[in-house]
C-alpha cells in the first residue's frame, strides 16, 4: 500500500516538473508577465472592503490568487494589520490588484 | 493609476504593536486590468505558480470570504464596530455605576456561561474576555460587580494553573492562551476572599436600611439571588484553591468537603434564581446583555481558528457548575482508596464517565501533587512496593526478608521500582486524558511495558538465584514479572475495548477482536491472577511454618483471610467477560456462515491487513506473544469443522448461547459477593442485561429463527459501551 502511494506521488511531481519546463520554453507574453509578478508583493482589495497584502504565489484562469505571508487590513485606511499567513482569494471576490513596484 | 500609501494615522489606535510594519512604504501600481487580461490565457486547471510552490502548500491556504475559514469576514459585517471598554463607557453603552441588581445578576450568570464555554475548549478571547467589564475592572464603580470581576480573574488563573499542572489536556480539550490579558496576580488570594466576604456581608445589610415593606418582593428576591452568586463565587474560588494546593492535602480535602456542600447549596439557589438576571429568557448564541461583545477580540484570533464560539445558555452553564461540584466531590473520594490498585481502578472508573477537563486535572493533582509523592506525603515507589506485595507477595519485599541485604539485589529492586514509578505514573496520567486520546497513548505505553517486563524478569531471575542460596530458599521466579504482566494485559484489554467505545471497528472486524479477548487476553489475565493467588497462599504457608506453634491462632485467621481473597471476585469477573466475548465470537462466526455480515468488496480489502493493523501495538511485547493472523484463521476454521463433521451456524449460535448463559451465572454469583453500593454493581447489572438479552437472541437463532433472512444483525451499544446487545431486525 505504502509503496504504491509513494510511486503515484513521484509521477505526479514529475508531471508538474515537465509541465513547468515545457511552459518555460514557449510562454506567451501574458504568462511571462504573470510569472514576472511571482513572489512580489500584491495588495488586493476584496469585495467586502478588506485589503490583503502578501507575496504573490499562484493563480489560475479564474483569478483565484494565493498570497503568502499575508496581512489583513479591515479597510483601505485601516492601519492595524492582522497576520493571516497563506491565503487563497477567490477571483470573484477580488476588486482591485496593486503591485508593489 | 499609481497610488502612494503613506501611513500617518497611527494616533487613534492606542498602543499599536505593528507600528514598525506600518511604516514600510509601498509604491502601489494598479494592475487589476492587466492581471485579469493575463489570466485569460491560462488553460482550465492550469496553475501559474512559483516552482517552489506546490499543490501541497496550497492545501493549507485559508480561503478568504469563506464563512467557515475566514474569521475577518465577520468584523466587516454590519455597522456596529466592536468597541473597546473606554469607547463603550464614553458612548454610555456601558454603565459603571447604578446598575440594577438584575443587570449585575445577568452579567454574573453570563460570565459563568463564558467560563464554562472556556472549560469546554474554547479560547478565553472568545468567551470570558468578550465581557468588557473584565477589561478594566478597576474602573467599575458598582462594588459587587467590581469584586466579582476581580474574582473571575483569580478563578481563571487558578483553573489555568491546575489544568497546566496536571497536563492531561490536548488542544481539543482546553485553550490556555490568555491573549495578553493580565490575570491580576498582584491581588492575593486572601484579599479576594475578604473582598467577596465584604460584599457578601453588605448585601443583606443594605436591605435593612429600608423598611422591609418598602422593598418589593422582586427586589428582595434579586438581592438574595445576588447574595447567592457572590457567596457561590467565594466558595467556588476557595475550593479551587484548596484542591490545587500541594501542602496538607488531606486536611485541605476535608475542608473541601464542607465547602463543597455549601457551594452546592448556593448553586442550587443560583439555578433557581436564574430568571432574576436581565434577559434570562432570551435564547441566543452568546450573551445578549450590556457588557458583552462577541466581536471585541475577533482580531486577536489566529487565522486558523474555530470560528463560531457558541456560548452556553446561562441555565445550562449553571447546571454544568452544579455537576462540576459533584465531580469534585467524587475526586475527593480518592483519598479513601487503599493502595495503588484501588486508586488505579478509581481513576479508570472516573474516566469512564468522561468527566470534564477540570475535574480530570483535579484528580491528577490531588493524587500526585508532585511526581513521586502520593497525596504529597507517601513515596510513590513505596506505594507501588505495597501494591506488588499485596498482589503477589514477592519474597524480597516481605518484612523479614534478608535478600535486600545484598546490595546488588537492593540496587536492582530500587531501580526496578523507580522505573515502575515512571510507567505507572504515565498510566495514571493517561487516564486523565480524553477518551479518544487515551487509545493512542495506551498503544505507546505498551512499548514501555515491554521494556519493564524484561527488567522484571531479570530482577526475578537474579533474586531467585540469590534466594535459593539463602537460609530460607524460596522461588522468586515470575513475581515482579507476573505483576507487570497483569498490568500489561489490562492495558491490552483496555486498548481493544476502547475501539468499540470510539466506534472504530466495523462489524465485519468484530469477530477477531472478540476472539482475541476471548481466547487470549482474558484467559491470560485469569492465569496471571491465579498464579498470584497461589503465590500468596504459599507465602501464607511459609509464614505459618516460620512462626511455629506459638501463633496457631493467627494462622487460623490467615486461613480465613486467604479464602476470602479479593481475587476470587476478580477472577470471576474476568471469566464472565471471557464468556461474553466467546459468545460474541461464536455468534459472529455463525452470522458469517449465514451471510448476515456485510463484507467489504474483496479487491479492496485484506482481512490480514486489518487484523494486523488492529493488533499492531501488541507486537512490541514478548509476553504475551502476539498471535498471528494465520493462527486466527486456523482456529476459526477449526470452529467451523469439528472432527470432520460440518458445523452448522445453529451449532455456533448454540455455543454462543451457552457462553452467555455461563457469563450470566458468573455475574449473578459476583453480584452476590459485592457490597450493594459499590460502583461495580452497576457495571455488573449492565453486563447481566447484555448477557441475558444476547442469550435469548442466540437461542432464537439456534432454533432457526430468521434463518433465511440476510438482514444483518444490529449491534446496539446503548446498554454497555463495550459489549453490544445483538438485535435482529
Amino acid at each position: 500500500m505504502k509503496e504504491g502511494h509513494n510511486a503515484s506521488n513521484i509521477t505526479n511531481d514529475d508531471y508538474i516538473h515537465e509541465n513547468g519546463e515545457a511552459a518555460n520554453t514557449e510562454e506567451s507574453p501574458a504568462k511571462q508577465k504573470l510569472r514576472g509578478w511571482l513572489n512580489r508583493n500584491l495588495r488586493i482589495k476584496m469585495t467586502d472592503g478588506r485589503v490583503l497584502i502578501g507575496a504573490f504565489l499562484c493563480t489560475d484562469r479564474d483569478a483565484n490568487v494565493i498570497l503568502g505571508s499575508c496581512s489583513e487590513f479591515l479597510s483601505e485606511d485601516h492601519t492595524e494589520a492582522r497576520t493571516l499567513g497563506l491565503v487563497m482569494i477567490p477571483g470573484r471576490h477580488i476588486v482591485t490588484i496593486h503591485l508593489d513596484a | 493609476m499609481a497610488t502612494m500609501v503613506e501611513e500617518q494615522n497611527l494616533v487613534d489606535m492606542g498602543e499599536d504593536k505593528e507600528s514598525q510594519f506600518d511604516q514600510v512604504t509601498y509604491n502601489w501600481v494598479d494592475i487589476t486590468q492587466e492581471f485579469f487580461d493575463a489570466i485569460t490565457e491560462l488553460e482550465l486547471g492550469e496553475l501559474l505558480r512559483d516552482e517552489l510552490f506546490g499543490l501541497f502548500e496550497a492545501m493549507s491556504a485559508i480561503e478568504m470570504m469563506d464563512p467557515k475559514m475566514d474569521v475577518g469576514m465577520l468584523c466587516n459585517r454590519g455597522n456596529n464596530k466592536p468597541c473597546t471598554f473606554t469607547q463603550a463607557v464614553d458612548s454610555c453603552v456601558l454603565k459603571l455605576d447604578n446598575l440594577t441588581q438584575s443587570e449585575v445578576i445577568g452579567i454574573i450568570d453570563s460570565t459563568y456561561a463564558c467560563i464554562v464555554s472556556w472549560l469546554e475548549g474554547h479560547s478565553l478571547a472568545q468567551t470570558v474576555f468578550t465581557n468588557l467589564y473584565l477589561h478594566q475592572p478597576n474602573q467599575i464603580v458598582d462594588k459587587p460587580l467590581r469584586t466579582f470581576c476581580y474574582a473571575v480573574y483569580k478563578i481563571i488563573e487558578i483553573i489555568k494553573d491546575c489544568i497546566n499542572k496536571a497536563l492531561v489536556f490536548e488542544e481539543e480539550d482546553f485553550q490556555s492562551v490568555t491573549y495578553g490579558y493580565r490575570l491580576q496576580q498582584d491581588i492575593t488570594e486572601q484579599k479576594i476572599i475578604s473582598m467577596l466576604k465584604e460584599v457578601e456581608d453588605e448585601l443583606p445589610r443594605k436591605s435593612r436600611i429600608k423598611p422591609i415593606h418598602v422593598v418589593s418582593e422582586k427586589e428582595y428576591g434579586d438581592r438574595l439571588a445576588l447574595y447567592a452568586r457572590i457567596r457561590f463565587t467565594k466558595i467556588f474560588y476557595q475550593i479551587l484553591s484548596l484542591m490545587g494546593k500541594k501542602e496538607q492535602l488531606q486536611q485541605n480535602l476535608n475542608e473541601c468537603h464542607t465547602l463543597l456542600s455549601r457551594c452546592s447549596y448556593m448553586i442550587q439557589i443560583v439555578i433557581k434564581t436564574v430568571n432574576s438576571g436581565e434577559k434570562a429568557d432570551e435564547i441566543s448564541n452568546y450573551p445578549n446583555i450590556m457588557g458583552f461583545d462577541p466581536m471585541v477580540n475577533q482580531r486577536l484570533l489566529p487565522p486558523t481558528f474555530p470560528r463560531y464560539t457558541k456560548i452556553k445558555p446561562r441555565i445550562e452553564a449553571l447546571k454544568y457548575l452544579d455537576e462540576l461540584l459533584n465531580r469534585f466531590r467524587t475526586v475527593t473520594m480518592i483519598t479513601n482508596q487503599n493502595g495503588f490498585h484501588a486508586a488505579l481502578d478509581f481513576f479508570l472508573e472516573f474516566s469512564r464517565q468522561s468527566p470534564c477537563i477540570l475535574s480530570r486535572s483535579m484528580l491528577q493533582i490531588v493524587y500526585l501533587p508532585t511526581t513521586n509523592r502520593v497525596f504529597g506525603v507517601q513515596n510513590f515507589a513505596d506505594v507501588l512496593k505495597d501494591a506488588a506485595r499485596n498482589f503477589i507477595a514477592p519474597p524480597v519485599l516481605m518484612p523479614k526478608s534478608t535478600l535486600l541485604q545484598n546490595h546488588q539485589a537492593k540496587e536492582y529492586v530500587d531501580s526496578f521500582l523507580s522505573h515502575c514509578v515512571g510507567l505507572f505514573g504515565s498510566l495514571l496520567q493517561l487516564t486523565g486524558h480524553n477518551r479518544a486520546r487515551q487509545r493512542d497513548k495506551l498503544a505507546h505505553l505498551l512499548d514501555d511495558f515491554a521494556i519493564l517486563q524484561d527488567e522484571a524478569e531479570r530482577v526475578d531471575g537474579f533474586l531467585h538465584a540469590l534466594s535459593l542460596k539463602s537460609d530460607t530458599p524460596r522461588s522468586h521466579l515470575a513475581c515482579f514479572g507476573t505483576w507487570i504482566l497483569y498490568h500489561t494485559l489490562r492495558v491490552m484489554v483496555m486498548y481493544l475495548l476502547s475501539g468499540f467505545e470510539l466506534e472504530l471497528y466495523s462489524v465485519h472486524e468484530y469477530h477477531y477482536i472478540f476472539w482475541y479477548l476471548y481466547e487470549f487476553l482474558y484467559g491470560w489475565l485469569v492465569s496471571a491472577i491465579t498464579r498470584a493467588n497461589t503465590f500468596l497462599m504459599e507465602q501464607d504457608v511459609h509464614n505459618d511454618t516460620h512462626k511455629g506453634r506459638g501463633s496457631k491462632k493467627s494462622a487460623r485467621n490467615k486461613k480465613k483471610k486467604s479464602t476470602s481473597r479479593p481475587y476470587n471476585l476478580e477472577i470471576l469477573m474476568y471469566q464472565a467477560m471471557q464468556n461474553i466475548c466467546g459468545g460474541y465470537y461464536k455468534a459472529l462466526v455463525g452470522f458469517r456462515m449465514d451471510g448476515k455480515i456485510l463484507l467489504p468488496e474483496s479487491p479492496f480489502d485484506s482481512e490480514r491487513v486489518r487484523y494486523e493493523h488492529r493488533l499492531l501495538p501488541f507486537s512490541s511485547l514478548l509476553t504475551p506473544p502476539p498471535v498471528h493472523y494465520q493462527e486466527f484463521l486456523d482456529m476459526t476454521n477449526a470452529q467451523m469443522h469439528k472432527r470432520n463433521e460440518k458445523v452448522t451456524s445453529e451449532m455456533l449460535y448454540l455455543a454462543g448461547c451457552r457462553h452467555f448463559h455461563q457469563a450470566r451465572n458468573m455475574l449473578e454469583r459476583a453480584l452476590s459477593l459485592y457490597l450493594p453500593n459499590s460502583s461495580t454493581v452497576n457495571e455488573i447489572n449492565d453486563l447481566l442485561k447484555v448477557a441475558k438479552t444476547n442469550f435469548v437472541v442466540l437461542k432464537l437463532l439456534a432454533d432457526g429463527h430468521k434463518k433465511d433472512s440476510k438482514e444483518p444483525p444490529v449491534f446496539d451499544f446503548s446498554c454497555h459501551q463495550h459489549f453490544p446487545l445483538i438485535k435482529l431486525i
